[in-house]
């Protein structure tokens, strides 16, 4: 509660919002704080089947930036997903074999895979500009930026765990 | 192991006793508040080398003169004056490249180039100016490249993991970036009034197993770093140096404070 305004807080208290003061509680971010309240207000059946949709994770202080990437990471089995107005991010797990179907009138083109963590030894997709073949993929190296998706259906598969990521078209998508 | 030092002196009025050496790259992003002394502190030093990489050339046409509004825009536009725009050129307005290579701005289109980004390519051509000497190497300051699409974001941090032997710092509004070398130690110095307290180290790319540091609010020590457990944020520096000395690259990142560097100009 060190950002919220006294106008802006007296005036959702009185709508009934419900407000929890973690101010105590100095070693989680603020998305942490938010998402481990969702994982424990749903039900097990509920939370597999969940998204956590979260805005204003990106741009700003890099290491709040950063901080939020990791918490991607750290909660790998829930899906959460980090929008801006210029893209989204997620995180895919190198447990799975990935698919990810997109709407080109909202998305795309402009996508990439980022091993943000860890280097990748193999890599590989279906779906892309530039595809990979159990490529290596590295900072210092090559990461997949400024790629394009080509269809609809993207398959990732590959041995470290890698940011997923696409640009959201600039059109008024609030639109039906 | 050898110290390599940090300073960001670059965010100080422009001193003709200082001894650094800057190139400017400006990308194609909002230009942060700050960035008229960083063109000046360019123009005081004999390396001239103020580039912006295609769409950058927009936002100092568009925004600088914003950051004077007593003044004629014009006026502005000709003393802030881009030496090169290097780029694909997908992204200049006509009107804006007119404007410029009327100027005598060089003009460099590598359109037939497209496996590199705008700021690889203006970083090639900033290494391989005779202005750039193995005695006293460029020190580059790049505007732009954090924000807006992440894969852009993630390609322009890992220029900076391409190139460790040439100090590159990625400037926002709200923040400065630089990588530290796993094989030098590490001194940074920083002014108080101008930078902080908030900053983090991130071991993007790979995890880290030992990373020691002196100077901050919580300081590490032999302790490990990775995505998907402990990363150093919302850290705070606690005076004027700070040390780091890990066994993996890592990303130092400070806060700039919310003040108007430009004031310094004036004086």
């Amino acid at each position: 509660m060190d950002s919220i305004r006294p106008d802006v807080l007296d005036f959702y208290v009185s709508l009934g919002t419900k407000v929890i003061d973690e101010s105590h509680d100095q070693d989680t971010t603020d998305l942490d704080k938010c998402i481990l309240f969702i994982r424990d207000s749903t039900l097990n059946q509920e939370s597999c089947r969940l998204q956590i949709l979260a805005t204003g994770a990106l741009g700003g202080r890099f290491d709040h930036e950063a901080g939020n990437l990791n918490v991607l990471y750290r909660y790998p089995d829930t899906r959460i997903i980090l929008l801006s107005d210029d893209c989204l991010i997620q995180l895919l797990p190198k447990t799975h074999r990935h698919e990810i179907r997109i709407q080109p009138s909202l998305q795309g083109p402009h996508c990439g895979l980022i091993p943000i963590g860890a280097p990748s030894a193999k890599t590989t997709t279906t779906g892309l500009q530039w595809d990979l073949n159990d490529t290596e993929m590295r900072f210092g190296g090559l990461i997949s930026t400024s790629n394009m998706v080509k269809g609809e259906k993207i398959t990732v598969e590959s041995d470290s765990d890698l940011l997923w990521t696409i640009s959201i078209k600039k059109q008024d998508s609030t639109r039906p | 192991m050898e110290v390599m030092s940090h300073s960001s002196s670059f965010l100080l009025p422009a001193d003709e006793a200082s001894a650094k050496r800057y190139a400017l790259i400006v990308l194609n992003q909002n230009l942060p508040r700050f960035t008229p002394l960083l063109w000046e502190h360019v123009l005081e030093i004999i390396a001239k080398l103020r580039l912006c990489a295609d769409g950058g050339a927009n936002r100092i046409y568009d925004e600088l003169p914003l950051f004077f509004p007593r003044e004629d825009a014009l006026l502005i536009r000709n003393r802030y004056k881009p030496d090169v725009i290097k780029g694909d050129m997908d992204s200049i307005r006509p009107d804006v490249l007119h404007f410029y290579l009327s100027l005598g701005t060089k003009v460099i289109d590598e359109s037939h180039d497209q496996d590199t980004t705008d700021l690889d390519k203006c970083i090639l051509f900033i290494r391989d100016s005779p202005l750039n000497q193995e005695s006293s190497k460029l020190q580059i300051l790049a505007t732009g490249a954090l924000g807006g699409r992440f894969d852009h974001e993630a390609g322009n941090l890992n220029v900076l993991y391409r190139y460790p032997d040439t100090k590159i710092t990625l400037l926002s509004d709200d923040c400065l970036i630089q990588l530290l070398p796993k094989i030098h130690r590490h001194e940074i110095h920083i002014q108080p009034s101008l930078l902080g307290p908030h900053c983090g180290l991130i071991p993007i790319g790979a995890p880290s197993a030992k990373t020691t540091t002196t100077g901050l609010q919580w300081d590490l020590t032999d302790t490990e770093m990775r995505f998907g457990g402990l990363v150093s944020t919302s850290n705070l520096v606690k005076g004027e140096k700070i040390t780091v000395e890990s066994d993996s690259d890592l990303l130092w990142t400070i806060s700039i404070k919310k003040q108007d560097p430009n004031k310094t100009l004036r004086s």
